[in-house]
């Protein structure tokens, strides 16, 4: 594992930091690009219509406000050079549709269920499912005392996949103990069994629903 | 807010593709039938030289101008707060190994808070708000006040010591004394 350059301490620790990261980035579906489309588009409009507003009501002068909308200015250079300005304009509208096409295609496509590819055996390929995995995984966290149900699924790409496992607690669990013996009961065996030297885990801890007692007896 | 953004993100990216390929076939458009007169001209899909005909008898303070840039703003300001706001509320705790990240939802939290609170024999009902700095809990119940509060906020503290949380809420109790027949 260690390199030469890199003494066994600092590899390490700079895999338990990637591990951690991972872990972080397991624990939802990520939002980042749309946010920042949504928050860049938002703004564009947002300064656009506080500017034309103020130009509106005469803040950057009455004569300003008082020019025609379509300025003849800009109109007369467009109509004595079209082909640039037809380029550009073309060039444009298909930069905007392929953003626009790729952006949609990003943000409806489901999240990656990576399959998980064991190496132990030489000559044979062995592909577990993802389905298969996270189910297997998900039924012996819920066997866990203090757990009410589990479900469990892969995530990430497949190179560097991680685990994400929703744990629904009983109402008298003990957070610390369930977590432990999610670790030494499930994921230990986990790890070995899929082959995956590490594996990071993210876990989302929810509350059964009760249902209350009968009121009559 | 998150659900709104995984709405509404597809929605908008569809509608400037949509804008892009009107602007491509406009374009493409015009370029190709150059010679028809003015008042026979229009536009392939969209009939945009009868917008230029309306555009062009505006000036910037014309009645619809000023209100349609308002309009564009608030909606601009609005997806600015969509895409703000779309974080994820996780309240973090700490795992048994740095490659296990445990989290869970402030409802949780204030659910767990809720239940132990109730469970009291003083306390009859109990409104409990939460999020990764603050609990606030609303008490009603048959002890005078200081009493009520002073075993609220043990039993709320009672309950963060078990938790693993990564940075310990402020807990905020206020109580109302019940009056009347128990």
């Amino acid at each position: 594992m260690t390199t030469p350059t890199t003494t066994p301490t600092t590899t390490a620790r700079s895999n338990t930091t990637g591990l951690r990261r991972r872990a972080r980035a397991a624990v939802a579906r990520s939002a980042a690009g749309d946010r920042s489309l949504v928050v860049l588009v938002g703004g564009l409009l947002l300064v656009a219509g506080t500017l034309v507003a103020l130009l509106s009501y005469g803040v950057f002068g009455t004569g300003r406000s008082a020019r025609p909308l379509l300025d003849p200015i800009i109109l007369d250079t467009l109509r004595a050079q079209p082909l640039p300005f037809r380029l550009v304009a073309i060039v444009g509208g298909l930069l905007l549709a392929v953003l626009g096409v790729v952006w949609a295609a990003r943000s409806v496509r489901p999240e990656s269920r990576p399959d998980l590819h064991l190496t132990g055996v030489p000559d044979t390929r062995i592909v577990i499912d993802s389905t298969a995995a996270a189910d297997a995984i998900g039924r012996q966290a819920a066997g866990l005392a203090g757990v009410g149900r589990a479900r469990a699924r892969l995530v990430g790409p497949e190179h560097a996949p991680a685990l994400r496992v929703t744990l629904w607690l009983a109402d008298d669990a003990d957070v610390g103990a369930v977590l432990a013996a999610l670790d030494e009961q499930v994921l230990a065996g986990a790890r070995e069994s899929l082959e995956l030297g590490e594996l990071p885990v993210a876990v989302r801890l929810e509350l059964d629903a009760v249902t209350p007692p009968p009121r009559v007896a | 807010m998150r659900a709104v953004l995984r709405v509404l993100s597809p929605l908008i990216a569809l509608a400037l593709a949509a804008a892009g390929v009107l602007l491509v076939i406009e374009v493409v458009g015009a370029w190709l039938r150059p010679s028809l007169p003015a008042g026979v001209a229009d536009g392939v899909v969209v009939p945009w030289p009868a917008w230029q005909v309306w555009l062009g008898g505006l000036t910037w303070r014309s009645e619809p101008v000023p209100v349609v840039a308002i309009v564009a703003a608030v909606v601009g300001l609005l997806l600015v707060l969509v895409g703000l706001l779309a974080r994820r509320s996780a309240i973090g705790m700490e795992g048994p190994d740095p490659a296990i990240t445990v989290t869970t939802s402030p409802r949780v939290l204030a659910q767990l808070v809720g239940r132990r609170v109730r469970a009291a024999e003083d306390v009859t009902s109990a409104s409990v708000t939460a999020s990764a700095r603050r609990i606030s809990v609303t008490a009603q119940g048959w002890a005078d006040e200081p009493q009520l509060r002073a075993s609220v906020v043990a039993r709320v503290e009672e309950l963060l010591d078990q938790l693993p949380l990564h940075r310990r809420p402020t807990v905020s109790v206020s109580v109302s004394e019940r009056k009347g027949p128990r």
